[in-house]
C-alpha cells in the first residue's frame, strides 16, 4: 500500500485555551446560526479561529433504563436498536476471566477463551464450523482477558436465525479439538520464547510481579511448563466454572428488535444450567518496598517505570487524581514531565505519567520513560521533582482550565456509539457502577480547584514510597550524566536490588 | 476523469438484470458544488451523536509528478501543517522575510549541488553530489548563514499551532495521507465545531506559506529512511514496483527517489499547488451529527473565497503492455516472503469486480489460500491475494510470508497451481455463494463508521466517483462462475506476471550504515541498531551534538571489545548531524 500517514505525536495536548474575551466578541459578531452569504467578501470572515463562537454541544447522555432488560432467566440484556443496517451485534460476556487460573496453571484462561473459537463444537468438526459461519458471513470472536471471558456475533439481519444457533453451540457445547488445541500450543511457546527479545516486554512483566507480588495473577505469567499442561480437561473446567448464566451480562446493538430479541436469547439459553457466579479478584493491596530495583539487560538505553500502588475506581479522590495526572504528565506536550523530561532537557523521547485507578484492588500511580543510560538518573530526578513540586504548589490557573476543558471536552466521546454505549453499561452491570458516575461527572471535574487538586497530591502521591525499576546495563547508568548532575547513588541512599534476568520459557532466574 | 472503458454488452446486461436483486444499501450524500467548482459530499448521520468527522481531498498523487520532483504530493500532505499568514507565527512580515531569504540561500546550494558537485560526481571525486560532507567552503558559508535565518525564524514560530489549536477544541484523529492518486486531510470535530473546521481548512487552502520548508523536507526524508530504507525489505519493494511498472508513473514510489527529495524549489511547490490545489480538483466530504442548512450556509461562506484555477492537466502515459515475465530474486535480513503480481485493471473497470471476487475466493479462514497453504502443505504463515484498482491502471498481486525456512520458490509453486485451478475448474456454486454473502454483508459493514465512510467517499470521488460505494455491490454479486475463470485466464497468465522472492540471508548490504554494521562483531550488532534507531528519532542538531560530545567522551572509559561499535555509532551520529544541520 502506498499511503503514508504524516507522524503524528502522543494524542495528548489537549488544551481549552481560547480566551473568554475572544468568544465573546465572536458571538457578538460572528455566531453561526447566521444568514447566507455566499458572496461575502473574505474580509468579513473572523480573523481568527479564537473570534468563533460555538453553540453549546448538544449532547445527551443515554438512558440505560430504557436500554436494560431482564431475561426471564435472569440474565440482564442490554440492548441499543438502530435500524439504518441489516445488522446485528451481539456480546456475551461473562465475569471470570485470567485472575482465576491457580499458580501453576497460567495460561488456561486464556487457552479456554481462544480454543472455543478454533475447537469446533459438539456437532461441528472445526473446519466445518468455520465454514458454516463463513458461509453466512458471520463473525464470530472469543477471548480471555483479566478479568472477562467474552464471545461476539457481528451477522446480517437475515442469517441471524441460522448464526445464533451456531454461536450458542460454540458457547455451550464447545469440541476443543485436540488437533487445533496441539497448534494453538505451539504458537504460544513460539511467543514464549521471545518475551526476553525486547526491554519493554521484561520490564512490564517485572513490574507487575513487583507492585502486586509474586502470588498476585497480575505477577504471574505461563511458562513452558504451564502451557504444555494444557490439556481439554483443564478447558472443559474453566468453562464449566465462567461460561455459563451466572455470569453473564448480554449486549446487543444493531437491527433488532428489543423484544424479539430478547425473547429469542431467552430461547437460545433455555436449559442451560445457571452456575455459581465466579468470586471477583481478591481486593488487596500489597506495596513492594520502596527503592531502586534493576534488570540487567545489554541495551543502550534504560527503561524505566517509577511508582506506587494507588487508588480504586470508585474512590472519592479518583476524578481529581485524573485532572492532576493530566496535568503531571499524560496530557501529553502540556503536562510538566512530558514537557520538563522531553521536551526541556531533551531526555526522553516518550516521558509521561498516568494514575491508573485499580477495578477490584487499589491501581498505581506510575511514570515511565526510557533515557540513554547515561541520564537514566537524571530523568528520575526530574520525574521525582515534578512529583514533589505538585505536591507542594497548587497547580496554575491555566494548567487547571487546560485539563478541565480536555476531560469536559472529550466526554461524550465515552458514549460515541451506541456499541460504545452498550459496552460501557454491560461492563458497569458486571462492576455495579451505578449510571449518576457519569450523570454528575463532568461537574465534579468542573467544581475542582487548584487547592482541591494540592490536597490530592500530598494525599495521594508520596515519592519516598516510590519504587523505581530499571532494565538497562547498570555499569553505564549508575555512574550517572557526564555533568554530574545525577547519578543513581541519589536515588534511596544507593541502595539497589538486583532482579535476576528470568528465562523467557520457565521464568526461572537466569544466572 | 478517470479513464473508464466501456463495459462489454454482455457483462452490463448482467449488471442491469441483478441490480434489482441487488439488497445492498445505498448512501445519499448531498452533493454542493461551490461557485468556484470546490464539490462537497454531506451527509447528516445521527447514529453516532455529538460529532462531525470532515475531510477535503486533493485530486492529486504521485501519478501526477515528473522525474526531478518525484515525491512532492506527498511532501504537500506535510506542507499543509505548517501554517499560514495567520497561524504559525507571531510576526506574519518578518516571517515571510525570513522565508524569502532562506529561498534564497537555498537556491545558491541547490546550483552548487546541481552544477559543481553532480559534476565531481559524475568524474569519481565523490560518492553523493547530495551529502553534506562533500560540501566545499562556499557551500559551508552558504549553510552557516542559512543556520543564523533558520535561528531568527524559529523565534517568531508558534510551533505546530494549527494542531493545537484543533486539539485545545477538542479535535481529534487528525490525518493525512497521500497515495498514487489523490491526497485527503481529515478529522472529527465536536458536533458544534463545524465552522472552526471551515475556517482552519479554508485557511490552509487560501494562505498556506509552507512555512519551515527545508526542515520538513529533511523530516520526510527521515519518513523515507525509517519507512523504506530501514525495513527489510523496504527498498527492494521500490525496486520491483521500479521494475513491474514500465511506462507508467507508477514506478516512482509515492515518497519519492532520495535526489528529488533534495532538490525541490519553493517555486516548483508554489506551481504545484497553485496547480493542483484549486478548489475545481478538491472534494470536502462531511458526514456526522450537523444541521445540513448550517452547512449549506458555512461551506460556500469559508470555502467560497478559494479562486479557481485552470482544470488541472491529466495523467497521458499509460502502462505499455507487458510481453514477457519479469523476476528478481532478493536476500533480506527477514523470513522470507514471495510476490507474485500481474497488470490488471484500473478502477471501476468491469473486470475489477470479478477480480475482487476472485480475490474474496482465496483469502480469509476458510479460503483456498489458508486452507492450501498455511494448513494443509504448511508452507506459509500467512498468504493473500488483492486487486489493487488505481485510476490509470490496476495490479493484481499474491504474496506470502514462509513459514520457517521454507524456499519462497516452493510457495511460488503452490500459488501456481491455485492458478492452474482457478483456469481450469470452476467455481463449486456454494463456494461462490459463500464468498458473494460475505461481499454483501461487509458493503453493510463498510458503512457503520462515520469516519470509515467519509474517506470512502472522498477516496471514491477522487478516483472517480462516489456512486461506486453504491453500485459495487451489485457488480459483485452479478459475477458468475465463467467469469471468474475468464478473468484468470486473461490476466493471471505467465507474459503478463512479475515475481519477487525474498530469502533469508545476511548478505548483500543495502547502504553503506548496513555495510558497516555487517562488519560488527554478532554480539554488537543489535545495540548498533538500536542507536540507529533513537538516532533516527532525534531533530534537533544541539541534540545530536551533545549526545556526540558524550559519546566521544565515553570511549575513553568502555573496553576496548566495544570500541568498534563506539566508532560505528559516532560515525552514524556524524551522519546525522550534517544532514539535520544541512537542512537547517
Amino acid at each position: 500500500m502506498n499511503v503514508f500517514r504524516r507522524p503524528r505525536r502522543s494524542a495528548g495536548a489537549l488544551l481549552l485555551g481560547a480566551s473568554s474575551a475572544g468568544l465573546l466578541l465572536g458571538a457578538s459578531l460572528l455566531g453561526p446560526g447566521r444568514a447566507a452569504a455566499q458572496d461575502r467578501p473574505a474580509d468579513a470572515l473572523p480573523k481568527r479561529p479564537e473570534e468563533l463562537a460555538f453553540a453549546p454541544l448538544a449532547f445527551e447522555l443515554p438512558d440505560p433504563g430504557k436500554l436494560r432488560h431482564v431475561l426471564p432467566s435472569g440474565v440482564p440484556c442490554y440492548v441499543s436498536p438502530n435500524r439504518s443496517l441489516p445488522l446485528v451485534k451481539i456480546s456475551f460476556t461473562f465475569r471470570g476471566g485470567r485472575y482465576l487460573d491457580a499458580p501453576g496453571a497460567e495460561g488456561v484462561a486464556g487457552a479456554m477463551g481462544s480454543m472455543l473459537r478454533r475447537g469446533g463444537t459438539k456437532s461441528h468438526a472445526p473446519s466445518d464450523f468455520d465454514d458454516a459461519l463463513d458461509f453466512l458471513a458471520a463473525n464470530v470472536g472469543a477471548g480471555t482477558s483479566e478479568y472477562r471471558t467474552e464471545a461476539s456475533l457481528d451477522v446480517l439481519t437475515r442469517n441471524l436465525e441460522q448464526a445464533l444457533p451456531l454461536f450458542i453451540e460454540m458457547l455451550r457445547a464447545p469440541r476443543f479439538d485436540a488437533e487445533r488445541l496441539r497448534l494453538y500450543k505451539q504458537e504460544v511457546l513460539e511467543a514464549l520464547k521471545q518475551r526476553n527479545d525486547d526491554a519493554g516486554s521484561i520490564l512490564g512483566r517485572e513490574w507487575s510481579a513487583l507492585m502486586y507480588g509474586p502470588t498476585h495473577f497480575k505477577g504471574r505469567q505461563p511458562t513452558k511448563a504451564s502451557v504444555e499442561a494444557l490439556d481439554e480437561a483443564a478447558l472443559r473446567a474453566f468453562h464449566a466454572r465462567v461460561v455459563h448464566p451466572g455470569n453473564l451480562v448480554i449486549g446487543v446493538t444493531g437491527d433488532v428488535d428489543p423484544k424479539e430479541i430478547t425473547a429469542r436469547l431467552e430461547a437460545a439459553l433455555a436449559g442451560w444450567a445457571k452456575g455459581e457466579r465466579v468470586p471477583d479478584p481478591p481486593a488487596e493491596a500489597a506495596q513492594p518496598a520502596p527503592g531502586v530495583y534493576r534488570v540487567e539487560k545489554d541495551i543502550p538505553q534504560g527503561k524505566v517505570y517509577i511508582g506506587h500502588r494507588g487508588v480504586q475506581r470508585d474512590h472519592p479522590d479518583a476524578i481529581a487524581l485524573r485532572v492532576l495526572s493530566e496535568i503531571l504528565g499524560s496530557g501529553g506536550f502540556t503536562s510538566r514531565i512530558t514537557k520538563r523530561v522531553r521536551s526541556d532537557e531533551g531526555l526522553a523521547y516518550d516521558a509521561h505519567a498516568v494514575v491508573i485507578p485499580g477495578l477490584y484492588f487499589p491501581g498505581e500511580f506510575r511514570a515511565a520513560y526510557q533515557s540513554k543510560s547515561r541520564t537514566v538518573a537524571l530523568a528520575a530526578k526530574l520525574v521525582l521533582e515534578e512529583v514533589a513540586k505538585v505536591r507542594a504548589e497548587p497547580v496554575t490557573a491555566q494548567e487547571l482550565e487546560t485539563a478541565k476543558g480536555s476531560i469536559i471536552e472529550g466526554f461524550p466521546q465515552t458514549f460515541g456509539s451506541p456499541a460504545a454505549t452498550v459496552g460501557l453499561l454491560v461492563e458497569d452491570e458486571l462492576t455495579g457502577r451505578s449510571f449518576d458516575y457519569y450523570r454528575t461527572y463532568r461537574d465534579k471535574v468542573r467544581a475542582l480547584t487548584a487547592a482541591d487538586l494540592l490536597r490530592v497530591a500530598k494525599e495521594q502521591l508520596h515519592p519516598e514510597k516510590m519504587a523505581i525499576l530499571v532494565v538497562g546495563k547498570w555499569e553505564e547508568i549508575a555512574p550517572g550524566d557526564l555533568e554530574g548532575r545525577a547519578s543513581m547513588k541519589d536515588l534511596f541512599e544507593g541502595k539497589v536490588t538486583v532482579l535476576p534476568l528470568r528465562d523467557p520459557l520457565t521464568l526461572e532466574p537466569l544466572q | 476523469m478517470s479513464s473508464r472503458s466501456r463495459p462489454p454488452a454482455a457483462a452490463l446486461a448482467l449488471v442491469l438484470c441483478l441490480a434489482g436483486a441487488a439488497r445492498a444499501q445505498q448512501v445519499a450524500p448531498e452533493e454542493l458544488v461551490l461557485d468556484n467548482g470546490m464539490k462537497f459530499l454531506l451527509l447528516p448521520r445521527k447514529d453516532q451523536p455529538g460529532s462531525i468527522t470532515a475531510g477535503w481531498v486533493a485530486k492529486v498523487g504521485s501519478v501526477d509528478e515528473r522525474p526531478g520532483i518525484t515525491g512532492i504530493a506527498h511532501f504537500f500532505e506535510h506542507m499543509m501543517f505548517k501554517g499560514t499568514r495567520t497561524i504559525g507565527t507571531r510576526d506574519p512580515a518578518q516571517d515571510a522575510k525570513l522565508s524569502a531569504e532562506q529561498h534564497r540561500l537555498r537556491g545558491e546550494l541547490r546550483r552548487l549541488h546541481l552544477g559543481q558537485q553532480y559534476r565531481r560526481w559524475r568524474l569519481g571525486e565523490i560518492t553523493d553530489p547530495w551529502d553534506p560532507k562533500h560540501d566545499t567552503d562556499d557551500m559551508k558559508a552558504l549553510r552557516a548563514e542559512l543556520a543564523k535565518v533558520v535561528e531568527a525564524q524559529r523565534a517568531i514560530i508558534v510551533k505546530d499551532e494549527f494542531d493545537q489549536i484543533y486539539t485545545k477544541l477538542g479535535g481529534t484523529r487528525m490525518n493525512a495521507f497521500t497515495s498514487h492518486d489523490l491526497t485527503f486531510y481529515f478529522i472529527t470535530v465536536p458536533g458544534n465545531k463545524l465552522e472552526l473546521w471551515a475556517w482552519m481548512e479554508s485557511d490552509r487552502l487560501h494562505d498556506s506559506v509552507f512555512r519551515e520548508f527545508y526542515s520538513e523536507r529533511d523530516v520526510v526524508h527521515e519518513e523515507r529512511r525509517m519507512r523504506t530504507e530501514s525495513t527489510p525489505t523496504g527498498v527492494f519493494s521500490e525496486q520491483f514496483d521500479a521494475m513491474f511498472w514500465a511506462s507508467s508513473p507508477y514506478a516512482w514510489p509515492v515518497i519519492g527517489w532520495p535526489t528529488d527529495l533534495n532538490s525541490y524549489t519553493f517555486e516548483q511547490a508554489q506551481g504545484f499547488f497553485r496547480t493542483y490545489y484549486r478548489p475545481n480538483n478538491l472534494v470536502g466530504v462531511i458526514v456526522g451529527d450537523f444541521d445540513l442548512a448550517q452547512a449549506r450556509t458555512l461551506v460556500p461562506r469559508y470555502f467560497g473565497r478559494l479562486e479557481r484555477g485552470e482544470d488541472p492537466p491529466t495523467v497521458v502515459t499509460l502502462e505499455v503492455e507487458q510481453r514477457a515475465p519479469i523476476r528478481m530474486e532478493a536476500e533480506v535480513e527477514a523470513a522470507p516472503e514471495v510476490e507474485v503480481r500481474y497488470h490488471s485493471v484500473p478502477f471501476d473497470h468491469p473486470d475489477e469486480f470479478a477480480l475482487e471476487i476472485l480475490a474474496e475466493l482465496l483469502n480469509g479462514r476458510t479460503g483456498r489460500l489458508y486452507r492450501a497453504l498455511v494448513e494443509g502443505k504448511e508452507l506459509a504463515t500467512q498468504a493473500g491475494v488483492r486487486q489493487d484498482s488505481r485510476k490509470y491502471g490496476g495490479a493484481f498481486s499474491f504474496s506470502a510470508e514462509c513459514k520457517g525456512d521454507v524456499d519462497p520458490a516452493a510457495v511460488e509453486r503452490a500459488w501456481f497451481e491455485e492458478v492452474i485451478r482457478l483456469v481450469e475448474e470452476p467455481v463449486a456454486a456454494r463456494e461462490l455463494e459463500k464468498v458473494k454473502n460475505r461481499v454483501l454483508a461487509d458493503s453493510f459493514r463498510r458503512l457503520e463508521d462515520n469516519y470509515f465512510l467519509m474517506l470512502q467517499l472522498g477516496y471514491y470521488e477522487a478516483l472517480g466517483g462516489w456512486r461506486y460505494i453504491n453500485e459495487a455491490p451489485g457488480k459483485l454479486a452479478a459475477v458468475t462462475a465463467e467469469d471468474i475463470q475468464r478473468v484468470a485466464r486473461t490476466y493471471l497468465k505467465e507474459t503478463n506476471r512479475a515475481t519477487a522472492l525474498f530469502r533469508r540471508k545476511a548478505g548483500a548490504a543495502q547502504s553503506p550504515a548496513d555495510a558497516a554494521l555487517e562488519k560488527l562483531p554478532a554480539n554488537l550488532r543489535p545495540m548498533a541498531k538500536q542507536a540507529m534507531g533513537q538516532l533516527a528519532q532525534m531533530t534537533d542538531p544541539a541534540q545530536v551534538q551533545a549526545e556526540l560530545a558524550q559519546l566521544e567522551a565515553q570511549r575513553a572509559q568502555v573496553p576496548p571489545d566495544y570500541h568498534p561499535l563506539i566508532d560505528f555509532v559516532l560515525e552514524r551520529m556524524r551522519e546525522r548531524l550534517a544532514a539535520l544541520q544541512e537542512g537547517k
